[in-house]
């Protein structure tokens, strides 16, 4: 029995009736009710079976055509049972649903991670989260051990490793927490990579050798054909794995490595290798897949590369070592300890003396340095005269006797290279300033550091010039040729009575005074007219000053300038000490030398 | 039982159903998807053989990159074979006209070394037309093919019997 569907062409004509024509519609309203009620009787008498069939046929087409036509009714219809089809599903066929999503799971989340990566981060991040901190939490109970352990040799050697390569102790011990460890080792036939030997740790994951000797075969194949050919691979780094590979002979050795091996395990891989290859050359050479041939001796010279690796993870300090340790440090410890402090000592005491020496205005301009060795208090530098190394001593001897130490006072005594101008300047300004005093007529030439100090000092001056002058610096040697007396000038000029005439006879002690005062010329001289006292005062005066100008005229002469004549002639003076001696003698003019005051 | 590792080569043009030779061999599967091998895969298998005592030869397959006359393979990927499989493809004749370049090719590198055809997709082929090929290819074929065998990796005719004569060949040659 078939169902019969309504076809849609009846249905069409529906399209066309006049809705005027009632007739028309009541005849097929009570068809289709007819028709409908024979299906009813139809499929009240179908069996299940037949029923399902039936609608079978026509169930793809329905759906898609209500796909078409109202895809959301369709979606609302369908939804609430998608999960329970799905656990259906995996009930009958488990593989069944992860084959088909499996796939597509690497794109969406990828995609998720693309469209919402902070979504994704929050939602892997409990389980990766937890993967980091357990792996971090045995770091750190490494790091840990290894601190409380800084006193073992291991520590120290640690430390020394850090100064030698110039990198924190911290970034050594994270290093070595993180540490590296052996996981496997394969000795591997160069040509075919077959494996010769190979050891596994026991409690690792369990590794397919073949497989791995193979593919690293042909990466190393690829590499010296494709990449750089005469070279070899040395290593593959996988995440925190390494592949260290040592080639030698028709073999090569893989060690599988977690973490970062040392340059010294390398240097270990290829030194054994070297002993294998040496020993067991020919074995390896004809090795024919089968591992029955294998000499023993390869495996145990492997197992060499594993034992230290463990004992090195086994190792811990030993107490001996770690006592041992510390009464070498004692030993080191206390002198050092000491010398330190005596250093400091010293230090003090050097420094003490540099200040004082400082404070001493003379001094503090040169450079002393006081140095202590052994139980002698040094002083070196150089300094400009005996003076300055005497005050030196002076300050630093109380210094010296109060830290019990003696003293030693090497400080030079040098020349030092004075300024030419400034010595003259300084010659130059102390002869005006003692030529400025009453009675000091000086003159000062300075010639080859030596200078010479020419003149008259009345009133007790030569101390005082003989002292200013020595100090001038850049003077080396001062000669005095000084006088504290005017020369004498006894010689006078007589002249007959009433007469203003200088005698011929007198013009002899006119040229010895001329060059008496050519020989001094900073003294002048005071003339002075006696009179015989014969006849009235003014004419005796008048005489007098004309017997003055008459001498003046004869000096004048002999090229005695006049300004250093002075006369006092206009007051008469009468000769008394000659009042006994003869009439010609009282007629006369004498001499006295002065030193005018400069101004 | 003593068990020997031996290392065999898996040659021919591209697409001609080396890598589903191996994987009918070895997991005894087989996809309509052509994915081409880069460089090389390295699969596994032990087979066990009952001669005068149990033997047991561990195969590892090298499957390498289809390979042409323009484009070589990596000889060293060759090297310290003991046997290879050459396959071409019997419903493309130039990959059967090529199966002597791979045959020279593998035994310049491993002059000793024991090879074995496999003509492949022969559940394409009517199998009248297959002996006919065959017939063909035997005639011309050089000295160091030790067999000739029309396999189908997808409906696994004739791929572990070709196995089994390797392991055979390789214990024999052992």
């Amino acid at each position: 029995m078939n169902f019969e569907p309504i076809e849609p062409a009846n249905l069409a004509n529906t399209q066309d009736f006049d809705l005027c024509n009632w007739e028309q519609l009541e005849n097929l309203v009570e068809s289709l009710i007819e028709q409908d009620r024979q299906d009813k009787i139809k499929t009240k008498r179908s069996s299940p079976e037949e029923l399902a069939r039936a609608i079978a046929k026509i169930l793809p087409a329905a759906i898609e055509r209500e796909i078409q036509s109202n895809p959301e009714a369709i979606a609302k219809a369908i939804a609430p049972e998608i999960a329970l089809s799905i656990r259906k599903q995996i009930a009958l066929d488990e593989e069944a649903i992860p084959q088909t999503l499996g796939p597509e799971m690497g794109k969406a989340i990828k995609a998720q991670i693309e469209s919402e990566k902070d979504a994704m981060v929050d939602a892997l991040y409990p389980v990766i989260g937890s993967t980091i901190a357990k792996y971090m939490v045995e770091v750190v109970q490494d790091i840990n051990h290894k601190i409380e352990s800084t006193l073992s040799p291991e520590g120290f050697k640690r430390k020394f490793r850090a100064k030698m390569q110039g990198v924190s102790e911290a970034e050594l011990i994270f290093k070595e927490s993180i540490g590296y460890h052996v996981r496997a080792i394969f000795l591997i036939a160069k040509d075919s990579g077959l494996v010769i030997q190979e050891i596994q740790i026991a409690g690792e994951k369990h590794l397919d050798a073949d497989m791995l000797a193979g593919m690293l075969t042909a990466i190393r194949s690829f590499a010296n054909d494709c990449i750089v050919s005469d070279s070899e691979l040395d290593s593959i780094d996988y995440g925190d794995w390494q592949i260290p590979i040592e080639v030698a002979g028709y073999c090569y050795l893989a060690v599988i490595v977690a973490g970062e091996p040392p340059k010294e395990f390398i240097t270990k891989i290829r030194r054994v290798l070297g002993e294998i290859v040496l020993k067991y050359d020919r074995a390896i050479r004809d090795f024919d897949g089968n591992l029955a041939t294998v000499p023993v001796g390869i495996e145990s010279k492997l197992q060499q590369l594993i034992e230290e690796n463990q004992k090195k993870r086994r190792k811990s300090a030993s107490p001996l070592l770690l006592w041992l340790a510390i009464a070498i440090l004692i030993i080191i410890l206390v002198p050092w300890g000491m010398n330190k402090h005596r250093t400091q000592r010293i230090q003090q005491i050097e420094q003490q003396t540099a200040i004082e020496l400082d404070a001493v205005p003379e001094l503090s301009v040169y450079r002393l340095d006081p140095e202590i060795d052994k139980d002698r208090l040094i002083i070196t530098g150089r300094v400009p005269s005996r003076e300055h190394r005497d005050r030196a001593e002076q300050i630093v001897r109380p210094i010296a006797e109060q830290n019990n130490l003696k003293l030693n006072n090497q400080i030079l005594t040098v020349d030092v290279p004075v300024d030419p101008s400034l010595a003259t300047g300084e010659i130059q300004r102390l002869t005006n300033l003692f030529n400025r005093q009453p009675g000091v007529e000086i003159e000062t030439t300075y010639r080859d550091k030596i200078l010479t100090v020419t003149g008259h000092t009345l009133n007790n001056y030569t101390r005082q010039i003989t002292q200013a002058f020595s100090q001038i610096p850049g003077v080396e040697r001062v000669i005095f040729k000084l006088d504290d007396r005017l020369p004498k000038i006894p010689q006078r000029i007589y002249f007959d009575s009433g007469s203003t005439k200088v005698k011929t006879d007198s013009m002899d002690k006119i040229a010895a005074i001329a060059k008496i005062l050519k020989q001094y010329p900073a003294i002048h001289l005071k003339l002075t007219a006696h009179s015989d006292g014969i006849g009235a005062v003014a004419f005796n005066q008048r005489l007098g000053r004309k017997r003055c100008n008459k001498v003046k005229q004869a000096l004048s002469a002999r090229g005695i300038d006049s300004s250093r004549l002075m006369d006092s002639c206009d007051s008469l003076s009468l000769t008394q000490e000659d009042n006994d001696s003869a009439a010609r003698s009282e007629r006369y003019v004498s001499f006295e030398p002065f030193i005018p005051l400069n101004q | 039982m003593s068990t020997i590792t031996q290392k065999i080569c898996l040659l021919g043009d591209f697409n001609v159903g080396k890598t589903s030779l191996v994987r009918r061999f070895i997991e005894d599967k087989f996809s309509d998807r052509y994915l081409s091998t880069v460089g090389v895969k390295v699969s596994r298998k032990s087979v066990n053989l009952t001669t005068e005592d149990v033997r047991q030869v561990n195969f590892l397959i090298w499957d390498l990159e289809g390979n042409t006359k323009f484009k070589s393979i990596t000889p060293s990927y060759l090297k310290g074979a003991s046997g290879s499989i050459v396959v071409a493809d019997l419903t493309r004749t130039e990959t059967i006209e090529n199966l002597n370049l791979h045959l020279q090719l593998f035994s310049e590198v491993n002059p000793q070394s024991k090879i074995i055809v496999a003509l492949n997709k022969a559940d394409l082929i009517p199998p009248e037309k297959l002996a006919k090929l065959v017939e063909n290819f035997r005639s011309q074929s050089s000295e160091a093919v030790v067999e000739i065998y029309t396999t189908s990796a997808k409906t696994g005719e004739y791929v572990n019997e070709m196995f089994q004569l390797m392991a055979q060949l390789l214990i024999a040659n052992n």
